[in-house]
């Protein structure tokens, strides 16, 4: 552990409170601390609308990078994500199902069990002799997607009204974010904690496998564990905000580079720096870009990253 | 109670054996090296007492109790595998590692004692990488990588250490340096290791295990599984086994090239002694000649080697003169050549019979191997010898500066 970790953390932990500051003040609307007396919608705009919107994107932005960050420890390979694998199509798959059948009952579960049911299939498919190459994990992720992206066109097709919703999905984004969602992403911490007591399990199993065996480690529960907790994560991150893609790829690897690869500071340090990566990016399209879905953000900056990320390991 | 005690074990990869029913056992503090070419099995082994493979049959005990009734936490505070290398993808110290040695020990919500970090600190002193404790694993060399995996298999406080040729990747003195660490530990530590080089194994084991077509070939101590004709019949190569002149363990030297299979049958006495001839031997040998040789003392280095090529030689008792029987032995050998070869080699009253008795072969080709063209004896007969060869010299003896001129000579004649 580097001696300068737990400065890191602290500094982290400062700056997403002032953002989560910074970002309820700001907004298409302005609102200064006087209004909030004179003015009784202005209350309204804080509490009803700007605060859960707020707490929402940190808290979605903190589980998409924690599981990014699991992810990586566990495939011993920066370039896993849950977007690339696949697990948030499976978790936008599940959340459209809730729509287009029950009118969205029970889309945590549904975009939950999405999630679940993709990763695994990726692990499944990508596992070759009880290892895990990026080559088969991005092409398995690849496949599976363009499978989902067929399931998702077709309820796409015969949506009817509801076709405006399943674009949601796909999109992602924080429009429609309620008290309801704030509820439901409480989970969220509950899952980065489990997650976050097998820190010294992962940094082990980044050794590799037969490695982590030989120092004591569970393999196959630990990979279970992790998959599942990280198909959580995914699964209430999609049911919330749709399928955003890059939190998971870009923070892990920014915050490795500044605390180091010790999977104990990492996680914190990633869940901070996720939480408000995607806290500004949903700032900044509902202030200047006219509520433009924040996928679209996180995407233009994730897919050049992502092939930096393979030019360099080509060259390596 | 054995530390490590394998019965019967059968593994398989899918439809592929790997191991067929393999029984060994190991003494407490000893090391049991495991050793045979490639594919026979070795690592496979290694897997299956560390738990990563799992026998189809036959059974794996560690101290009389059967490996499956371990837990992984259990099993790793028993036994600590150095692997051939790993290859780690991110930043993590020294350190780290060694710590990650001591993860069987510490409780999940816990980040250690300060007696898991003297017992790291330690384990770094003993394998020599405490000055690289803060360095990046991926900023060191490859020798230095492999003793921060040593410290972190002695972090875990093994009773049994496995290695799976930890030091292939190594140059020699890394090898040597790793190996004498390793040879430190044993009587608390029962070491279990996988090696390439026979000769390392033939030093730092007590027992060696050979393995051959995926089964146990010989077990012993290293001078009854280094011979001859166990790794002929395992590697498929002839060797000599000579001992270290130190240690007296045995030593492997190859034969790196086996004799033609279709040389001239001709025969040829080669005249040699005090090494001189040893090279000249080999290269007739490996040509395909029917070579022979003498007199030689037996205890001569040229003996030793007619001997390990299992070339007929003509002997005398070790620092006798030539007796007038083997005079009469020698005459008949030289009679039957169609040629002979005299390598420059000291002469003195003991052995100018060699050189006296091919005056009585005033037809028989003869071959002058000595620096320069210009066979210079280091005469020891005040002369004597000198006078032979002008004479042989004088009746049409050819003079060869190398051993290829020798062969084109002998092969020209043919």
């Amino acid at each position: 552990m580097r001696r300068t970790a737990p400065i890191t953390i602290l500094a982290l932990t400062c700056t997403l409170l002032i953002s989560m500051a910074c970002a309820v003040a700001l907004g298409p609307a302005s609102i200064s601390p006087g209004s909030l007396v004179t003015l009784p919608n202005a209350w309204m705009i804080i509490w009803d609308v700007r605060l859960p919107r707020v707490i929402a994107a940190a808290l979605v932005g903190c589980a998409l990078a924690v599981a990014g960050t699991a992810m990586q420890g566990l495939f011993r390979n920066s370039m896993a994500d849950p977007y690339i694998i696949g697990t948030s199509s499976g978790g936008a798959l599940g959340a459209t199902l809730s729509i287009v059948l029950f009118a969205g009952t029970g889309r945590p579960v549904f975009a939950f069990a999405g999630a679940a049911i993709a990763t695994f299939a990726v692990y499944i498919i990508a596992r070759q002799g009880g290892k895990i190459p990026v080559e088969t994990l991005l092409l398995s992720g690849v496949a599976l997607s363009m499978l989902l992206s067929a399931f998702l066109s077709f309820l796409m097709y015969t949506a009817g009204r509801s076709l405006h919703q399943i674009m949601f999905w796909l999109m992602g984004g924080f429009w429609n974010v309620s008290w309801d969602d704030v509820i439901v992403a409480i989970l969220i911490p509950v899952g980065c904690l489990i997650i976050y007591l097998y820190a010294r399990d992962i940094n082990i199993i980044s050794l590799g496998e037969e490695d982590a065996i030989h120092l004591g480690v569970n393999v196959e529960r630990l990979k279970q564990i992790l998959l599942f907790v990280s198909a959580f994560l995914t699964g209430i991150a999609v049911s919330i905000a749709g399928a955003i893609g890059f939190i998971g790829l870009i923070t892990p690897h920014v915050m490795r580079l500044i605390v180091g690869p010790d999977h104990r500071v990492l996680f914190p340090a990633a869940a901070l720096a996720g939480g408000i990566l995607l806290l500004w990016s949903d700032t900044l399209t509902r202030t200047f870009a006219n509520d433009m879905p924040v996928g679209i953000i996180t995407a233009c900056f994730g897919a050049p990253f992502f092939i930096y990320l393979l030019r360099s390991r080509m060259k390596a | 109670m054995k530390p490590v005690e394998v019965i019967g074990i059968d593994v398989s990869y899918g439809a592929k054996k790997v191991l067929e029913a393999i029984s060994l056992h190991v003494e407490r503090g000893e090391i049991l090296g495991i050793i045979g070419p490639n594919g026979a099995g070795k690592t496979t082994l290694v897997k299956a007492m560390s738990r990563i493979v799992s026998p189809e049959n036959g059974t794996v005990y560690l101290n009389d109790q059967n490996l499956d009734s371990f837990s992984f936490r259990e099993m790793a505070q028993q036994v600590a595998v150095v692997p051939q290398g790993i290859s780690i993808s991110f930043d993590y110290t020294v350190r780290d590692i060694v710590m990650m040695g001591r993860h069987p020990y510490i409780e999940r919500l816990s980040s250690g004692t300060s007696r898991d970090l003297e017992i790291c600190d330690r384990a770094m002193q003993l394998a020599n990488v405490t000055h690289l404790a803060g360095s990046s694993v991926n900023a060191i060399s490859g020798g230095e990588r492999q003793r921060a995996l040593i410290a972190r298999a002695l972090a875990q406080e093994p009773k049994i250490l496995l290695l799976d040729e930890a030091t292939s990747n190594l140059d020699i003195s890394h090898r040597i340096e790793i190996l004498n660490i390793i040879r430190s530990l044993t009587g608390k530590i029962t070491v279990i290791s996988v090696f390439h080089d026979l000769n390392l194994a033939a030093y730092y084991c007590d027992r060696l295990i050979m393995l051959k077509d995926r089964r146990v070939y010989a077990v012993g101590p290293p001078e009854d599984i280094l011979t001859t004709e166990t790794i002929r019949a395992v590697f498929g190569i002839d060797t000599f086994i000579r001992h270290h002149p130190f240690t007296m363990r045995p030593y492997v030297l190859p034969v790196y090239e086996s004799p033609a299979a279709l040389g001239s049958a001709r025969r040829v006495h080669v005249v040699c002694g005090g090494g001189t001839g040893s090279d000249l031997l080999y290269a007739l040998h490996r040509e395909g000649f029917q070579v022979s040789a003498g007199v030689l003392n037996i205890f001569d280095t040229d003996y030793a080697t007619a001997a390990a090529l299992k070339i007929p030689c003509v002997t005398e008792a070790p620092f006798a003169a030539i007796s007038p029987g083997a005079r009469k032995d020698l005459g008949r050998c030289i009679d039957a050549t169609s040629a002979v070869v005299v390598t420059a080699m000291p002469i003195g009253q003991g052995n100018i019979e060699n050189l006296r008795i091919l005056e009585d072969f005033q037809d028989k080709p003869v071959i002058l191997l000595g620096d320069g063209g210009n066979p210079s004896f280091q005469d020891c007969t005040g002369g004597e010898a000198d006078a032979i060869v002008r004479g042989l010299l004088d009746r049409g003896a050819v003079t060869a500066e190398r051993i290829e001129e020798v062969l084109r000579v002998l092969h020209g004649a043919a």
